[in-house]
Protein backbone atom coordinates (compact mmCIF):
# COMPACT_ATOMS: atom_id res chain seq x y z
CA UNK A 1 0.00 0.00 0.00
CA UNK A 2 1.37 3.39 -0.94
CA UNK A 3 -0.04 6.84 -0.38
CA UNK A 4 -2.12 7.96 -3.33
CA UNK A 5 -0.93 11.56 -3.46
CA UNK A 6 1.67 13.98 -2.20
CA UNK A 7 -1.04 15.64 -0.11
CA UNK A 8 -1.69 12.39 1.74
CA UNK A 9 2.02 11.86 2.33
CA UNK A 10 2.42 15.44 3.56
CA UNK A 11 -0.61 15.20 5.86
CA UNK A 12 0.36 11.85 7.37
CA UNK A 13 4.02 12.77 7.83
CA UNK A 14 2.99 16.11 9.33
CA UNK A 15 0.70 14.45 11.89
CA UNK A 16 3.31 11.90 12.91
CA UNK A 17 6.25 14.31 13.12
CA UNK A 18 4.21 17.01 14.89
CA UNK A 19 3.27 14.58 17.66
CA UNK A 20 6.92 13.67 18.23
CA UNK A 21 8.28 17.22 18.02
CA UNK A 22 5.51 18.59 20.24
CA UNK A 23 6.27 16.02 22.95
CA UNK A 24 9.97 16.92 22.75
CA UNK A 25 9.26 20.68 22.84
CA UNK A 26 7.03 20.22 25.87
CA UNK A 27 9.52 18.16 27.82
CA UNK A 28 12.58 20.24 26.91
CA UNK A 29 10.57 23.47 27.14
CA UNK A 30 11.30 24.86 23.68
CA UNK A 31 8.59 27.43 22.96
CA UNK A 32 8.98 29.67 19.93
CA UNK A 33 7.16 32.39 21.90
CA UNK A 34 6.18 33.04 25.50
CA UNK A 35 2.82 34.65 26.22
CA UNK A 36 2.22 36.70 29.35
CA UNK A 37 -1.59 36.66 29.73
CA UNK A 38 -1.86 39.28 32.51
CA UNK A 39 -0.15 42.00 30.47
CA UNK A 40 -1.06 40.52 27.07
CA UNK A 41 2.53 40.57 25.80
CA UNK A 42 4.40 38.08 23.67
CA UNK A 43 8.14 37.42 23.88
CA UNK A 44 10.23 35.53 21.39
CA UNK A 45 11.57 32.12 22.56
CA UNK A 46 11.51 31.14 26.25
CA UNK A 47 11.18 33.91 28.84
CA UNK A 48 10.51 33.61 32.57
CA UNK A 49 7.20 34.69 34.10
CA UNK A 50 6.77 38.42 34.77
CA UNK A 51 3.69 40.15 36.18
CA UNK A 52 1.74 36.94 36.46
CA UNK A 53 2.28 33.50 34.95
CA UNK A 54 3.89 32.79 31.58
CA UNK A 55 2.25 30.53 28.99
CA UNK A 56 4.45 28.31 26.82
CA UNK A 57 1.78 26.10 25.22
CA UNK A 58 1.30 28.37 22.20
CA UNK A 59 5.06 28.51 21.76
CA UNK A 60 5.44 24.72 21.88
CA UNK A 61 2.76 24.40 19.21
CA UNK A 62 4.48 26.95 16.98
CA UNK A 63 7.90 25.30 17.35
CA UNK A 64 6.34 21.93 16.51
CA UNK A 65 4.46 23.49 13.59
CA UNK A 66 7.70 24.72 12.01
CA UNK A 67 9.53 21.44 12.65
CA UNK A 68 6.68 19.23 11.43
CA UNK A 69 6.14 21.34 8.30
CA UNK A 70 9.82 20.98 7.43
CA UNK A 71 9.74 17.21 8.00
CA UNK A 72 6.51 16.84 6.02
CA UNK A 73 8.02 18.81 3.11
CA UNK A 74 11.03 16.52 3.11
CA UNK A 75 8.58 13.60 3.24
CA UNK A 76 6.97 14.69 0.00
CA UNK A 77 10.35 14.87 -1.74
CA UNK A 78 11.97 11.70 -0.40
CA UNK A 79 11.00 8.25 -1.70
CA UNK A 80 7.94 6.96 0.15
CA UNK A 81 9.57 3.71 1.29
CA UNK A 82 12.35 5.75 2.94
CA UNK A 83 9.79 7.73 4.91
CA UNK A 84 7.99 4.57 5.93
CA UNK A 85 11.22 2.98 7.07
CA UNK A 86 12.35 6.13 8.90
CA UNK A 87 9.06 6.30 10.82
CA UNK A 88 9.27 2.61 11.72
CA UNK A 89 12.85 3.14 12.88
CA UNK A 90 11.85 6.12 15.03
CA UNK A 91 8.95 4.26 16.64
CA UNK A 92 11.02 1.17 17.34
CA UNK A 93 13.82 3.32 18.77
CA UNK A 94 11.39 5.10 21.12
CA UNK A 95 9.86 1.80 22.25
CA UNK A 96 13.26 0.14 22.62
CA UNK A 97 14.56 3.11 24.63
CA UNK A 98 11.63 2.92 27.04
CA UNK A 99 12.15 -0.83 27.56
CA UNK A 100 15.98 -0.74 27.75
CA UNK A 101 16.11 2.23 30.12
CA UNK A 102 13.45 0.73 32.40
CA UNK A 103 15.32 -2.59 32.46
CA UNK A 104 18.63 -0.82 33.10
CA UNK A 105 17.19 1.06 36.09
CA UNK A 106 15.57 -2.13 37.36
CA UNK A 107 18.91 -3.98 37.25
CA UNK A 108 20.77 -0.99 38.74
CA UNK A 109 18.46 -0.81 41.75
CA UNK A 110 18.72 -4.54 42.48
CA UNK A 111 22.40 -5.12 41.72
CA UNK A 112 24.69 -5.94 44.64
CA UNK A 113 27.60 -4.16 42.96
CA UNK A 114 27.80 -0.57 41.69
CA UNK A 115 26.72 -0.42 38.02
CA UNK A 116 26.72 3.33 37.50
CA UNK A 117 26.80 3.18 33.64
CA UNK A 118 23.33 1.62 33.69
CA UNK A 119 21.92 4.96 34.84
CA UNK A 120 23.20 6.69 31.71
CA UNK A 121 20.43 7.67 29.30
CA UNK A 122 23.00 7.77 26.49
CA UNK A 123 23.86 4.11 26.95
CA UNK A 124 20.18 3.10 26.78
CA UNK A 125 19.66 5.39 23.79
CA UNK A 126 22.61 3.86 21.93
CA UNK A 127 21.34 0.33 22.59
CA UNK A 128 17.83 1.38 21.50
CA UNK A 129 19.09 2.91 18.26
CA UNK A 130 21.07 -0.23 17.41
CA UNK A 131 18.10 -2.50 18.19
CA UNK A 132 15.75 -0.29 16.16
CA UNK A 133 18.18 -0.17 13.22
CA UNK A 134 18.50 -3.95 13.14
CA UNK A 135 14.76 -4.58 13.49
CA UNK A 136 13.71 -1.97 10.94
CA UNK A 137 16.27 -3.34 8.48
CA UNK A 138 14.70 -6.81 8.62
CA UNK A 139 11.04 -5.77 8.61
CA UNK A 140 9.59 -6.64 5.17
CA UNK A 141 8.60 -3.71 2.96
CA UNK A 142 5.00 -5.00 2.80
CA UNK A 143 4.65 -4.71 6.57
CA UNK A 144 5.93 -1.15 6.39
CA UNK A 145 3.46 -0.26 3.67
CA UNK A 146 0.58 -1.82 5.56
CA UNK A 147 1.50 -0.14 8.84
CA UNK A 148 2.34 3.29 7.41
CA UNK A 149 -1.06 5.06 7.63
CA UNK A 150 -1.73 3.59 11.08
CA UNK A 151 1.23 5.51 12.50
CA UNK A 152 -1.01 8.60 12.14
CA UNK A 153 -2.81 7.56 15.32
CA UNK A 154 -0.27 5.24 16.98
CA UNK A 155 2.44 7.92 17.22
CA UNK A 156 0.09 10.63 18.59
CA UNK A 157 -1.21 8.09 21.11
CA UNK A 158 2.37 7.32 22.14
CA UNK A 159 3.11 11.05 22.43
CA UNK A 160 0.05 11.44 24.66
CA UNK A 161 1.25 8.58 26.86
CA UNK A 162 4.62 10.30 27.30
CA UNK A 163 3.01 13.69 27.96
CA UNK A 164 0.60 12.09 30.44
CA UNK A 165 3.47 10.34 32.22
CA UNK A 166 5.26 13.65 32.76
CA UNK A 167 2.12 15.07 34.36
CA UNK A 168 2.03 12.39 37.09
CA UNK A 169 3.41 14.77 39.77
CA UNK A 170 0.06 16.60 39.65
CA UNK A 171 -1.69 13.38 40.64
CA UNK A 172 0.74 12.15 43.29
CA UNK A 173 1.06 15.29 45.43
CA UNK B 1 -16.48 38.41 33.03
CA UNK B 2 -19.64 38.24 30.92
CA UNK B 3 -17.47 38.18 27.80
CA UNK B 4 -15.43 35.17 28.94
CA UNK B 5 -18.49 33.34 30.22
CA UNK B 6 -20.16 33.86 26.84
CA UNK B 7 -17.08 32.50 25.08
CA UNK B 8 -17.04 29.52 27.43
CA UNK B 9 -20.68 28.75 26.68
CA UNK B 10 -20.09 29.00 22.91
CA UNK B 11 -17.02 26.78 23.33
CA UNK B 12 -19.17 24.24 25.18
CA UNK B 13 -21.94 24.36 22.56
CA UNK B 14 -19.46 23.83 19.73
CA UNK B 15 -17.98 20.92 21.69
CA UNK B 16 -21.44 19.35 22.01
CA UNK B 17 -21.97 19.65 18.24
CA UNK B 18 -18.53 18.19 17.60
CA UNK B 19 -19.17 15.36 20.03
CA UNK B 20 -22.39 14.47 18.25
CA UNK B 21 -20.82 14.60 14.79
CA UNK B 22 -17.72 12.55 15.61
CA UNK B 23 -19.73 9.97 17.60
CA UNK B 24 -22.17 9.56 14.71
CA UNK B 25 -19.33 9.12 12.25
CA UNK B 26 -17.33 6.73 14.43
CA UNK B 27 -20.36 4.52 15.06
CA UNK B 28 -21.33 4.59 11.38
CA UNK B 29 -17.85 3.64 10.24
CA UNK B 30 -17.26 0.94 12.88
CA UNK B 31 -20.75 -0.55 12.94
CA UNK B 32 -22.24 0.13 9.50
CA UNK B 33 -25.88 -0.82 9.08
CA UNK B 34 -26.34 -4.01 7.08
CA UNK B 35 -30.07 -4.54 7.49
CA UNK B 36 -32.98 -2.17 7.01
CA UNK B 37 -34.03 -1.82 10.65
CA UNK B 38 -35.82 1.37 11.62
CA UNK B 39 -34.87 1.43 15.30
CA UNK B 40 -33.20 4.47 16.88
CA UNK B 41 -29.83 2.68 17.11
CA UNK B 42 -30.07 1.57 13.48
CA UNK B 43 -30.79 5.10 12.33
CA UNK B 44 -27.89 6.36 14.46
CA UNK B 45 -25.59 3.91 12.62
CA UNK B 46 -27.06 4.62 9.21
CA UNK B 47 -25.69 8.14 8.71
CA UNK B 48 -23.51 8.78 5.63
CA UNK B 49 -20.15 9.10 7.39
CA UNK B 50 -18.38 10.96 4.58
CA UNK B 51 -20.76 13.91 4.92
CA UNK B 52 -19.46 14.60 8.44
CA UNK B 53 -15.80 15.10 7.54
CA UNK B 54 -15.70 18.84 6.90
CA UNK B 55 -18.19 19.56 9.69
CA UNK B 56 -15.91 17.73 12.11
CA UNK B 57 -12.77 19.50 10.89
CA UNK B 58 -14.40 22.95 11.07
CA UNK B 59 -16.05 22.27 14.45
CA UNK B 60 -12.82 20.92 15.92
CA UNK B 61 -10.81 23.91 14.69
CA UNK B 62 -13.41 26.39 15.94
CA UNK B 63 -13.71 24.68 19.34
CA UNK B 64 -9.93 24.56 19.63
CA UNK B 65 -9.44 28.24 18.77
CA UNK B 66 -12.08 29.32 21.29
CA UNK B 67 -10.62 27.01 23.94
CA UNK B 68 -7.11 28.36 23.30
CA UNK B 69 -8.45 31.90 23.69
CA UNK B 70 -10.33 31.17 26.92
CA UNK B 71 -7.21 29.43 28.22
CA UNK B 72 -5.46 32.80 28.53
CA UNK B 73 -8.09 33.91 31.04
CA UNK B 74 -8.15 30.53 32.83
CA UNK B 75 -4.37 30.68 33.33
CA UNK B 76 -4.36 33.65 35.68
CA UNK B 77 -7.84 33.42 37.19
CA UNK B 78 -9.30 29.95 37.65
CA UNK B 79 -6.00 28.11 37.69
CA UNK B 80 -4.49 30.30 40.40
CA UNK B 81 -7.59 29.70 42.51
CA UNK B 82 -7.37 25.95 41.90
CA UNK B 83 -3.71 25.95 42.96
CA UNK B 84 -4.50 27.95 46.09
CA UNK B 85 -7.23 25.45 46.91
CA UNK B 86 -4.66 22.67 46.27
CA UNK B 87 -6.81 21.10 43.55
CA UNK B 88 -3.69 19.71 41.88
CA UNK B 89 -5.47 16.80 40.22
CA UNK B 90 -7.87 19.22 38.57
CA UNK B 91 -4.98 21.39 37.39
CA UNK B 92 -3.13 18.30 36.16
CA UNK B 93 -6.07 16.95 34.24
CA UNK B 94 -6.52 20.33 32.57
CA UNK B 95 -2.84 20.26 31.58
CA UNK B 96 -3.58 16.90 30.00
CA UNK B 97 -6.57 18.42 28.21
CA UNK B 98 -4.36 21.00 26.50
CA UNK B 99 -2.09 18.22 25.21
CA UNK B 100 -5.02 16.05 24.12
CA UNK B 101 -6.54 19.02 22.29
CA UNK B 102 -3.26 19.69 20.46
CA UNK B 103 -2.82 16.04 19.52
CA UNK B 104 -6.41 15.94 18.23
CA UNK B 105 -5.81 19.06 16.17
CA UNK B 106 -2.71 17.67 14.49
CA UNK B 107 -4.44 14.36 13.69
CA UNK B 108 -6.89 16.36 11.52
CA UNK B 109 -4.57 16.55 8.46
CA UNK B 110 -4.24 12.74 8.38
CA UNK B 111 -7.96 12.38 9.10
CA UNK B 112 -8.70 14.66 6.14
CA UNK B 113 -6.27 12.76 3.90
CA UNK B 114 -7.84 9.38 4.73
CA UNK B 115 -11.38 10.68 4.15
CA UNK B 116 -10.62 12.43 0.87
CA UNK B 117 -12.98 11.67 -2.00
CA UNK B 118 -12.91 9.27 -3.75
CA UNK B 119 -12.36 7.12 -0.66
CA UNK B 120 -9.24 5.01 -1.07
CA UNK B 121 -9.55 1.33 -0.13
CA UNK B 122 -5.87 1.49 0.88
CA UNK B 123 -6.86 3.75 3.76
CA UNK B 124 -10.01 1.91 4.84
CA UNK B 125 -8.49 0.54 8.07
CA UNK B 126 -6.61 3.76 8.87
CA UNK B 127 -9.76 5.77 8.23
CA UNK B 128 -11.67 3.79 10.85
CA UNK B 129 -8.81 3.86 13.35
CA UNK B 130 -8.11 7.59 13.06
CA UNK B 131 -11.83 8.37 13.33
CA UNK B 132 -12.06 6.30 16.50
CA UNK B 133 -8.95 7.98 17.88
CA UNK B 134 -10.38 11.41 17.16
CA UNK B 135 -13.67 10.41 18.79
CA UNK B 136 -11.78 9.30 21.91
CA UNK B 137 -9.90 12.62 21.93
CA UNK B 138 -13.11 14.65 21.67
CA UNK B 139 -14.86 12.60 24.37
CA UNK B 140 -11.87 12.85 26.72
CA UNK B 141 -11.60 16.60 26.30
CA UNK B 142 -15.33 17.10 26.67
CA UNK B 143 -15.42 15.17 29.94
CA UNK B 144 -12.27 16.84 31.30
CA UNK B 145 -13.62 20.26 30.42
CA UNK B 146 -16.83 19.40 32.21
CA UNK B 147 -15.01 18.25 35.34
CA UNK B 148 -12.77 21.34 35.44
CA UNK B 149 -15.71 23.62 34.89
CA UNK B 150 -17.44 21.98 37.84
CA UNK B 151 -14.40 22.69 40.01
CA UNK B 152 -13.95 26.35 39.15
CA UNK B 153 -15.96 27.46 36.16
CA UNK B 154 -19.19 29.12 35.25
CA UNK B 155 -20.61 31.23 38.04
CA UNK B 156 -17.83 30.49 40.56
Amino acid sequence: MTATSKAAIFATTFTISYAVIYAICTELNLPLVTYHPVVGEVDFWWKPARTGPAMYWYGWMLTALIGASAVALIGTIAPENWIQRAILFGCLAALAYAIVYTLALFVYERATIELEPLRSRWLSLTVAVVVAAVLSWFVPAQWNERLWPAWAWIVPLGALAVLGYYLTPYFTR
Amino acid sequence: MVFWTTLLIIHGLLAVALLGAITHQAVAVWFPLRSSSRSFVARFRAVPSTSYVWAIIVLYAATFVLGAWIYTQYRFTSRLALEQLRFFKTVGIFELKEHIATIGLIVLPAYWAFWRQPLSTDYAAARRQVTLFLAAVVWANFLIGHVVNNARGFGS
